[in-house]
């Protein structure tokens, strides 16, 4: 008897599949764990499968798996690529700990090659459990539903993105699970002789999954009804930060910023390396409107310039003519349609030839080539960071600031809801200040020194009636980045003194240093934005008022200082160790190309909860009607088969639904039950004469061949009597 | 009058004599009319004879009987040619079986030799003596007896033998009341001499002939096919049944769905037929037997498990 099991290279390719399957159960938790080696356990997991495959007995699979876990561990935990002796004793003293650990149950002295062994267990174990589905129970279902759960909680409750695993999932389960049951289907109806035709099923099957995914990835998603849950089940659970919702994205650079709050987690993607003898903010653009939730651009106003490769561009900061030019090299790893520049900035340099339009709305640099949005991979900018003068800045006086142009407006602009205590808070922190500068630097000063927290986790949302603001400093008093840079530049505003929010990267993390030149990673973690204020008679200046952060402008010392001035020097200095993140939304991964594949993963990633949630929802409704079909189908069928004509062809149809919505109802005919002995069976349990009477009537249409006889619109009152039962 | 009710006359007239057993007397008619022969397997006393006698009467019928012995001889069976001094010929003498219906009693008590004579004939519908072939008269139907094979002094007939036979049919004993029914009728003269004829053999002719118009669907031709796979398929099964068997199986089903009324066959008419038609067709391995599992219980299994047709065929 041959059996779809015997067919090896079917075989094979379900085994293949459900090695990719697994491999995307132990990506995630290596990656979570922080486990090396990824690709030996990979290399366990196909070893172990293809053992399964080829049915190699116990005694031989068994041992060689043992080998193999006892190898790693050599390699792993010594070095040695072979078992030389001191490996042996390794492992050795290694059982010998484990051993009296675990009799004297000292849970806590087990090493870690003891943890690995477990580890090695586990997966052995599923591969054994996974073998018994496929090639016994030809079920996969199970653990398909298992392996989607599994990520898409990881994805919502862990740094794990499981954006394109999902969707390998997706294609590598379907497949599978079509492949399975095209085998039990198979088996079921005894189309043994047939495996050869296996691929007259397999390839609409394997069309059909490419071209639904095809289709799926290319349609247009909308965005998420319900962003994110977590929010949502911490404020049930009581933990809840104030405000209710809430959106907690991955960090990262984004563009909108029209509604800030949340809270983030990190995400440590690289975006770029910078290679520059000192640690710089880079700066990306500034925003002027505020809108009590957010910020946004004022229209219509400012200027556009467009500079060429190594043209001295102009900025609102000043060079120092005094200082020698930097050089700063930035190799990209994410891509932006934008050069980030450092404070200073001369001019910038790369390979390709391009436009590099600069917006003084946002100070914001397009790079464009041919009149194409261009993404550089690499460049080289000089710069001299500013540095400013304290005897001019204790020159700056409030009274300049209503002499300001009208182009000044635009920084000053506060909304109509914002409420008064916003600025007498400002007035009050600033009462014993006289300069302008000394204003900026108080209000700067103010976060750290009166109980505000840095947090990225429990960050609100603030509702409708709330002011972003507002609620920062009269009731969290804790956030990151956005919240003390955008509260800075209101009560700035509110004291007249011109201020915009500005957004890019800070210094990064310090990964390698070659004499003067330091080379710095900047991750998605180190998204940040901070805040450029006026000083009439002096320019721009950028302040940081985040806690945690370092960055500041450079003070020229030339005028003698008292004892207690606040005036410090202070030196750009390397993130701290525990360096606190900003965060920006993840999804705005800045207009990129329409590259197929990354329009799909944005468009997931954008919609993930809404598809989630709605595709449940319809399951759920799909489920529940199916489940109860048989008491809406009869309804359905009754009026379907009153339309139209009579005829055989129609009787038989019918006849048949009548069949299956009475397998529905309960009453099963076994397979060797012929349709004479079910009608009799269904007439004593319905009392009526009915069933045996269509059945008749059907066995002569289909056994006697005769078509002619029948006369379906007598019968249908029988039918429609028998299918009205069965709604019951 | 149609076929069915000229049918159900016969039946009722053998029920005259034959009390209870109308299952046992419609298998014997299907047979008939499916040019096939019955092997009856039971004790003695149950009334085979009556049966095969009652059946020829009512068909108006040449019937004979051939008593098999131990020492009976094929020439016994088929005829001899005897030399006739007077016109210095050899004259041939027709042996028993040159007759419409035959009683073959306990076939299962003669030699091989003998019992193959006897089989050749069933299967041939004619005789080869000395060289002349003689057709046998039409209808032709063996109904042979045999004592259950437990029992001494007997030789089992070969399975190629058996297939011969259309159906395999076991009378059992009567029911208590029946058996009353049965003294009861015996207190007064035989019955069986006051049947008569209720068709002539020429209606009987007609009536074969019909039984081959019957239609079988293309859906139980491989329902048919279906369960004799199944047969050689079963762990329990040494020798499945032959495509000769399937045929039986078809033609059968054939002549009782006529009995039936019916110008088409059901599954149902498979379904009934199968346990006469497989019975003695199926050879069972050693370990069935002490498992205990019969032929019919095989066949009940297989019945059970194989999907009945219920639609058309499409495509293929």
């Amino acid at each position: 008897m041959t059996s779809i099991r015997k067919n090896k290279l079917f075989m094979a390719v379900l085994y293949a599949l459900v090695f990719f399957m697994l491999a995307e159960w132990l990506t995630p938790v290596i990656v979570l764990t922080a486990t090396g080696h990824k690709a030996l356990f990979l290399i366990f997991v196909a070893a172990g499968l293809l053992m399964a495959f080829l049915r190699v007995p116990w005694w031989f699979s068994g041992p060689l798996k043992t080998l193999y876990i006892l190898w790693f561990i050599v390699y792993v935990y010594t070095g040695n690529v072979f078992f030389t002796s001191e490996a042996i004793a390794f492992l050795w003293t290694d059982f010998g700990l484990n051993f009296s650990a675990l009799m004297s149950q000292n849970w806590a002295g087990t090493t870690d090659v003891f943890r690995t062994v477990l580890f090695f267990v586990l997966l052995w174990m599923a591969i054994y459990l996974i073998h018994y589905w496929v090639s016994f129970r030809l079920s996969i279902f199970l653990f398909y539903l298992l392996t989607v759960i599994f990520i898409a909680v990881l994805d919502t409750f862990s740094p794990y993105s499981g954006e394109t695993a999902i969707i390998r999932i997706m294609v590598i389960g379907l497949l599978l699970a079509g492949l399975l049951h095209l085998a039990r289907w198979m088996e079921g109806h005894r189309i043994l002789e047939r495996t050869d035709k296996l691929a007259m099923f397999a390839v609409p099957l394997v069309l059909l999954v490419a071209g639904s995914t095809a289709l799926a990835l290319y349609l247009p998603k909308a965005g998420p009804i319900w962003p994110d849950p977590v929010p949502f089940i911490t404020s049930f659970s009581g933990q809840g930060g104030v405000g209710s919702g809430g959106n907690v994205g991955r960090i990262g650079y984004g563009v909108d910023d029209s509604r800030l709050g949340g809270s983030f987690i990190g995400d440590d993607t690289a975006v770029f390396q910078a290679e520059v003898s000192e640690g710089q903010y880079w700066k990306v653009e500034s925003k002027d409107y505020y809108t009590t939730k957010g910020w946004e651009l004022t229209e219509n106003v400012g200027e556009s310039f467009v500079y060429g490769n190594s043209e001295t561009v102009e900025t609102d900061f000043v060079l120092d003519e005094e200082e020698e030019l930097e050089s700063a090299r930035l190799s990209m790893e994410q891509g932006f349609p934008f050069v980030l520049y450092p404070y200073g900035t001369e001019s910038f340099t790369m390979e390709e030839s391009l436009d590099y339009q600069y917006s003084t709305v946002d100070q914001r640099f397009e790079t464009y080539q041919d009149g194409e949005e261009f993404e550089p991979e690499a460049y080289e900018i000089s710069f001299t960071e500013p540095s400013y003068s304290l005897t001019a800045l204790r020159d700056t006086s409030p009274e300049e600031l209503a002499e300001l142009p009208a182009e000044f407006d635009r920084f000053l602009q506060l909304p109509d809801g914002l409420p008064e205590r916003v600025g007498d808070l400002a007035a009050e922190v600033t009462e014993s200040s006289e300069t302008v500068y000394d204003k900026t630097r108080a209000i700067e000063r103010y976060f750290s020194t009166s109980g505000f927290e840095y947090s990225q986790s429990d960050i609100p949302v603030p509702e409708a009636d709330e002011d972003y603001v507002d609620q920062f400093l009269f009731e969290t008093q804790r956030g990151y980045c956005d919240n003390f840079s955008t509260s800075m530049v209101v009560m700035l505003r509110s004291l007249d003194i011109p201020a915009r929010w500005v957004k890019g990267f800070n210094e990064g993390e310090l990964v390698d240093s070659d004499g003067d030149t330091d080379v710095y990673q900047v991750t998605n973690n180190n998204a940040h934005s901070w805040v450029e204020a006026y000083m009439p008679g002096v320019g721009w200046m950028l302040f940081e008022p985040t806690i945690g952060f370092t960055g500041a402008s450079a003070i020229d010392f030339d005028l003698e200082l008292d004892a207690d001035d606040p005036e410090q020097p202070e030196e750009q200095e390397l993130p701290l160790a525990e360096d606190p993140e900003t965060a920006e939304e993840e999804e705005a991964a800045i207009a990129s190309g329409p590259s197929f594949w990354d329009r799909f993963t944005d468009s997931i990633s954008a919609n993930r909860w809404k598809i989630l949630w709605t595709l449940a929802g319809l399951v759920l409704a799909a489920a529940i009607l199916f489940k109860i079909r048989h008491k809406w189908m009869p309804k359905l069928l009754v009026s379907y088969y009153r339309r139209g004509s009579g005829g055989s062809a129609r009787f038989e149809k019918a006849y048949l639904r009548l069949l299956k919505q009475l397998e529905l109802y309960g009453i099963n005919r076994r397979p060797g039950q012929t349709l004479k002995s079910y009608a009799a069976y269904i007439d004593s349990f319905f009392g009526t004469r009915e069933m045996s009477k269509l059945t008749e009537a059907y066995e002569r249409t289909v056994y006697g061949g005769d078509e002619e006889s029948v006369d379906w619109p007598e019968l249908r009152e029988s039918w429609e009597n028998l299918i009205n039962r069965t709604s019951g | 009058m149609n076929a069915k009710e000229r049918l159900e006359q016969v039946i009722d007239n053998i029920e005259k004599v034959i009390i209870g057993k109308r299952n046992i007397v419609e298998l014997s008619m299907v047979a008939m009319l499916s040019h096939g022969h019955v092997l009856l397997e039971d004790v003695p006393g149950v009334g085979k004879t009556m049966l095969v006698r009652a059946l020829a009467k009512s068909v108006g019928a040449d019937f004979k009987r051939i008593q098999f012995t131990p020492d009976l001889l094929p020439s016994d069976v088929v005829g001899v040619s005897i030399y006739n001094p007077k016109d210095m010929e050899f004259h041939f003498r027709p042996g028993p079986i040159m007759g419409n219906i035959i009683l073959a009693d306990e076939i299962n008590r003669t030699s091989p030799k003998t019992q193959s004579s006897l089989l050749e004939a069933m299967e041939e519908a004619s005789v080869t003596i000395d060289g002349v072939t003689m057709q046998i008269p039409k209808p032709f139907f063996v109904m042979a007896t045999q004592n259950p094979i437990e029992y001494e002094g007997t030789y089992p007939l070969p399975e190629a033998q058996l297939d011969r036979f259309l159906l395999k049919i076991k009378m059992g004993y009567p029911t208590p009341k029946e058996e009353m029914e049965v003294l009861n009728r015996a207190r007064s003269a035989a019955p069986i001499e006051e049947l008569t004829s209720v068709i002539s053999l020429n209606e009987l002719l007609e009536l074969q002939e019909q039984v081959k118009t019957i239609k079988v669907d293309e859906t139980i031709r491989s329902y048919i096919v279906d369960l004799s796979r199944q047969t050689r398929q079963d762990s329990y099964v040494y020798l499945g049944v032959s495509p000769r068997g399937s045929i039986a199986l078809m033609k059968a089903s054939q002549a009782y769905a006529l009995l039936r009324g019916r110008d088409y066959v059901t599954p149902d008419d498979v379904q009934y037929l199968a346990k006469f038609v497989f019975g003695h067709r199926i050879m069972l391995r050693s370990e069935a037997r002490y498992d205990g599992i019969t032929a019919e219980e095989i066949t009940e299994r297989i019945l059970a498990k194989t999907r009945v047709p219920v639609q058309r065929l499409v495509g293929q």
